[in-house]
């Protein structure tokens, strides 16, 4: 057999294999040949492992080539499994710790010590983490980006330290570390002048921090989420400041108001993305009109929940020709006229955000379709205006629709017909449309086939045979949500045979069994996420085939089924990758069950939602054990109420 | 009977203390409630004197109140609210509410008379039972005890309103209790500063006016007043700050002023006021005029007892200023660049810092030595505060120093602060960890050694914080003192006083 890579060499190989994104698809190649493993090998810069049973292997196997470890979903993952799974001489860039836990400061600084060229750390959402861990990070000099958002700990200590130790970074991002003050990004603007994005959401710093921010050079986006202490005069200071700001995002900001809008778009002249959404809710025209002053560079404008006349959207439509992405989510006053002098104007626009906009009609679908042939993004949640009409239009003319959402629109077949045209749909949400049955699913099911995401959430009228449709159209499918659905059984489920569907909503199917779960299972080895809650028919037979078919779940609810001890500690113990459970109200499983079940998985937990009572009668060693492992438990106080 | 008018004078003048410290409270705490509170202390004195009186007396006021509610009848009932509501806010003095009280004493009186009236009508009828004369004697001993706690109480609505008249005149001191600000801080000065006053001088004065029976109600500015006035700036905290540089700042040229000098032994003397016939030495004058008293009736003259005032003609004397006793000193006299000081507490102070040793040493850190200790306790509260380190080992008192600091140097951080790595070396399972990581990884070998800096760390964050825990509850305890300082001492006298006598009727 003559071999391929005389042909194809291997650098031509790796030069195929960058245009090849698809996990699935590497895989396929992989198993073309050795010498398609190897140049796969050569090719490969960053993996993301499940499991860290397999990672030291897989790490001696790319230890060359690879820069990026992506850490964040692995389970049991610790200071030791940490400094044991990377290999010494590497060529990291960067490393994800994201939601490890279990690792502490010793780890990360072993981390940093044997990856010298690091220079990239992702730690958020680590809650735990304080000082010392950003004291341990701050070690790796060559840091350009770094994540420790949610590390709740951490105060402008810690702050100081990565200030002072990495003063080549580039991208910071802090948001939800409450403990920080102006003192400190005060020191850390004086440090670290590259800094190009920042985020400080949600921190409760003033004002002064934002003075202090607007001396740093070469600052383009920052992120002031949440801040509520920061007001007008803070953006005052950013619009005479040294930086040119590309994006600045000073959404849910409560004492921000128009008048230092006003004053930042004055000042800031190259604003590409503003999010001013959830500000203070009266939108004066003065912002608006300064928004022409920047006229061709905006691209991105969110506006939610602002008061806007129609006249205004008119201001934008004449001034924001490059507009791409507008976002008037809950805003009050925008109607169809609005929006026809909106898309007249900014005709490049990609995604529209019209959701709880309810004076919108099907004659604003219908100038949008005239308008804007290139619009990707439609979210329409409760435009109850809207009909069929405007939909066929939509879908006739804006042929490369990706994504819609049509959650409680009241939508029916029909519309379904239409929207099945587009034949690129990648999203589509019709959550709460009663309207919604076997026959418009079917219509998706066979044109829709790129589809990775179906939201049916509450579409009551659907049956097994819809559920066939899509499953046996739609093979791509990743996320799938069949909430109350009641009306699907096992036989539906049984012809849910979809490889790639990662994430699964089945909350409140009371008709679907064990069995119905069975088939599922193997039909869908690739779940990751399942939510069973309230599925009472549900016993320890379907944990049986979920421990033995979905090897890769991560995060499961199985609240209210009829569960025994014995199910539940086969499937906390087998499922190696589960990292978050919820099991609130198992009547069916005793103390020591839980007891059982919870010491099985300990270490791999990272978060597990039990009934209160539990606290008391659980043994305080496991609780203790589980919180230093890592594990957060959240103890919910509800009545036992059956729901049909 | 000069005698109980004495006590009685005793009594009305602490009363009237009881009185304006009632009304600083009701300012400082800007409470609805305590207003009302104010009120019930006032004009129901039995309900608010047993909290705070010796247990004799706190049965009799029982005993008082049930009389009061069984047998005084609804006659009086309106007279008393119409007191309660007219004498409130107690600032201003309100005769109407005046003349209702003493229309109440006079009803009570009445009553009282009409009860011995009836006793001795039917006292041939007791001889038979003598329970019930015993009966009716209480009655007329409870009836007594009420007349003269309103009598005080009214009399004692009487001193404020004199207080407010003074206070209108002198604009600090306006400042000082104008009801519209907020802020607690003043409010606590406020009430810091005033114990002492109202203890040393005004009590004492009081007392001496009433004692010689003199008609202090007629005079719109008596003495006390004027004391508290001039004593606030001698206070030792002033005295502090107007610390030795004063005459700096004047630049008063040489000659125009007396230049004095104090001896050595002198400057160091704990007391200032010596009695010329025991020799017995005291910090304050108006102590020592207090105690001359017990040297014969000559020093109790109206005029030996008044604080010596200031001369008419002793604003025309030349300024005077003061001179260190220590050759070579900036501030003596016969150095080249004189600097003089302003009072004696300031050569006092500066004697002692400047040419003294240091006797007293911090209890905390016992590295930081004073001579004055007024200085070691402004250290001690703030002494193991520096919590904030710097990598270079600086350490600093508060973080926006450290930050400002770290930020001029290149390459210092923050020193980590101990308690956290208290917190993770405590933790159950980190111990194994470093066990377990030590046995296959090389690697830790890093700067901060693992366990070497676990109890380095422990250590250390037990040296810094105890001494901070202590402090803060010093500064409580200190607060709390205060207050008690404040609501204790007009108090305490009253109730033993009282209960004395009334247990004496």
């Amino acid at each position: 057999m003559c071999d391929i890579t005389t042909v194809l060499s291997v650098d031509l190989l790796a030069q195929v294999l960058d245009w090849l994104h698809d996990s699935r698809d590497l895989k396929s190649c992989r198993l073309v040949s050795r010498a398609f493993l190897q140049a796969e090998r050569m090719h490969r810069r960053a993996i993301r492992p499940l499991r860290l049973g397999p990672l030291p292997v897989l790490l001696r196997r790319y230890v060359g080539s690879l820069q990026s470890l992506d850490l964040s979903s692995c389970p049991s993952l610790d200071d030791s499994a940490l400094s044991l799974s990377i290999p010494c001489p590497n060529n990291l860039r960067s490393v994800s710790l994201s939601r490890a836990t279990g690792v502490t400061w010793r780890g990360l600084e072993v981390l940093v010590s044997v990856c010298p060229k690091i220079e990239a750390i992702d730690i958020s959402h680590c809650v735990g983490f304080g000082d010392r861990e950003a004291a341990a990070v701050a070690k790796a000099c060559w840091l350009k980006e770094l994540r420790i958002d949610k590390c709740l700990n951490v105060t402008d200590v810690g702050l100081a330290k990565v200030a002072v130790g990495c003063s080549r970074l580039e991208k910071l991002g802090i948001k939800w570390c409450f403990e920080i003050s102006d003192i400190g990004i005060d020191l850390l603007v004086k440090k670290c002048l590259e800094l190009r994005e920042l985020d400080i959401s949600y921190l409760k710093v003033g004002n002064e921090s934002l003075r202090s921010i607007a001396s740093l050079p070469k600052l383009e986006d920052l992120a002031l989420v949440g801040c509520e202490y920061l007001d007008d005069e803070g953006l005052y200071f950013l619009s005479n400041g040294n930086c040119s700001l590309q994006s600045i995002d000073v959404s849910r900001c409560e004492n921000v108001t128009s008048v230092g809008l006003t004053t930042l778009a004055e000042g800031q002249q190259r604003l590409r993305k503003i999010n001013a959404g959830n500000c203070s809710p009266v939108l004066t025209s003065t912002f608006v009109s300064k928004l022409c002053t920047l006229g061709d560079t905006l691209i991105i404008l969110k506006l939610d929940k602002l008061q806007l006349s129609a006249s205004a959207l008119e201001i934008v439509g004449k001034n924001c020709r490059n507009l791409f992405e507008i976002g008037l989510s809950k805003c009050n006053g925008v109607n169809d006229e609005g929006i026809s002098w909106l898309v007249e104007g900014c005709t490049h626009l990609s995604t529209i955000d019209l959701t709880c906009c309810l004076l919108v009609t099907d004659k604003s679908l219908l100038s949008i379709a005239a308008c804007c042939r290139g619009v990707k993004c439609l979210w329409l949640e409760s435009c109850v205006l809207i009909s069929e009409k405007g939909l066929d239009q939509i879908a006739t003319c804006c042929t490369d629709l990706k994504e819609i959402d049509l959650t409680d629109c009241n939508v029916n077949d029909n519309a379904l017909k239409c929207l099945s045209r587009c034949s690129e749909l990648l999203v589509l949400k019709i959550g709460l449309c009663s309207g919604v049955s076997d026959i418009g699913l079917s219509f998706i099911g066979t044109n829709c086939s790129k589809l990775l995401e179906l939201d049916l959430y509450r579409c009551t009228a659907i049956t097994d045979d819809g559920l066939a449709a899509i499953s046996n159209g739609c093979k791509r499918l990743k996320k799938l949500n069949l909430c109350y659905c009641n009306q699907i059984s096992d036989t539906g489920l049984s012809h849910l045979q979809l490889e790639e569907l990662s994430d699964l909503e089945l909350r409140g199917m009371v008709r679907i069994t064990s069995s119905g779960i069975t088939a599922m299972a193997v039909g869908c080895r690739s779940l990751t996420q399942l939510d069973l809650k309230r599925c009472y028919s549900i016993d320890d037979a379907g944990m049986w085939a979920l421990a033995q078919y979905t090897e890769n779940l991560r995060q499961l609810t199985i609240s209210y089924c009829t569960v025994t001890g014995l199910g539940l500690c086969h499937i906390l113990g087998s499922l190696r990758c589960l990292q978050d459970v919820k099991m609130v109200h198992l009547s069916w499983v005793s103390i020591e069950g839980f007891e059982l079940a919870l010491r099985a998985s300990c270490g791999k937990l990272k978060k597990v939602k039990l009934l209160g009572k539990l606290q008391d009668v659980l043994s305080p060693e496991l609780l203790q054990t589980l919180q230093a492992r890592g594990c957060r438990i959240r103890w919910v106080n509800k009545p036992l109420v059956f729901k049909g | 009977m000069k005698q109980t008018i004495g006590e009685l004078g005793i009594e009305l003048s602490s009363d009237s203390k009881m009185d304006l410290k009632l009304t600083r409270n009701s300012e400082s705490f800007h409470n609805p409630n305590s207003s009302n509170y104010n009120l019930n202390s006032f004009n129901q004195a039995p309900q608010y004197f047993p909290n705070l009186s010796p247990t004799n007396f706190l049965s009799r006021a029982e005993n008082l109140q049930q009389n009061l509610k069984t047998k005084s009848t609804n006659t009086f009932e309106p007279n008393l609210n119409s007191g309660m509501a007219t004498q409130n806010p107690p600032l201003d003095w309100d005769p109407h509410a005046m003349l209702s009280n003493l229309s109440f004493l006079e009803q009570k009186i009445h009553e009282v008379q009409s009860l011995v009236q009836s006793i001795i009508e039917q006292q041939a009828e007791f001889s038979s039972r003598p329970s019930e004369l015993a009966t009716r004697q209480q009655l007329a001993t409870a009836d007594l005890t009420c007349i003269i706690i309103q009598l005080i109480s009214t009399a004692g609505s009487l001193l404020p309103s004199i207080k407010n008249t003074l206070l209108s005149n002198n604009p600090a001191l306006r400042q000082l209790v104008n009801p519209d600000f907020n802020n607690n801080l003043k409010c606590e000065g406020l009430m810091r500063n005033f114990p002492e006053t109202a203890k040393n001088s005004e009590y004492e004065d009081l007392l001496r006016n009433l004692d010689n029976e003199a008609d202090w109600m007629k005079e719109p500015n008596p003495p006390p007043e004027s004391d508290i006035v001039d004593t606030n700036p001698i206070d030792e905290h002033d005295l502090k700050e107007s610390d030795d540089g004063d005459a700096e700042r004047e630049h008063l040229p040489p000659g125009s002023y007396i230049v004095l000098q104090l001896e050595k032994e002198e400057i160091l003397a704990p007391h200032t006021h010596f009695c010329v016939i025991c020799g017995k030495g005291f910090k304050r004058d108006a102590n020592l005029r207090m105690h001359m008293r017990g040297h014969g009736d000559e020093y109790k003259t109206p005029a030996a007892l008044a604080k010596p005032s200031k001369e008419p003609g002793s604003d025309a004397h030349p300024v005077t200023r003061y001179s260190c006793p220590f050759v070579g000193c900036k501030r003596n006299k016969e150095h080249k660049k004189f600097q003089p000081l302003k009072t004696i507490l300031c050569v006092k102070n500066h004697y002692k810092r400047s040419h003294c040793d240091k006797s007293y040493t911090c209890s905390r850190c016992h590295a930081k030595k004073f001579s004055v200790i007024a200085d070691l306790k402004t250290h001690e509260k703030h002494c193991g505060r520096d919590k904030w380190q710097c990598s270079c080992g600086t350490t600093f008192s508060r973080k926006d120093k450290l930050f400002g600091h770290v930020a001029l140097f290149q390459g210092h951080t923050p020193a980590l602060p101990m308690d956290e790595v208290k917190a993770s070396g405590s933790g159950q399972g980190n111990d194994e960890m470093t066990e377990d990581l030590g046995g296959y990884n090389g690697n830790f070998a890093s700067e901060e050694c693992l366990t070497g800096m676990d109890v380095k760390g422990i250590d250390e964050s037990r040296a810094y914080f105890s001494p901070m825990n202590f402090d803060g509850f010093g500064a409580l305890d200190e607060f709390g003192r205060g207050g008690f300082d404040l609501e204790d001492n007009p108090f305490a006298f009253i109730p033993s006083g009282f209960g004395q006598r009334s247990g004496d009727s």
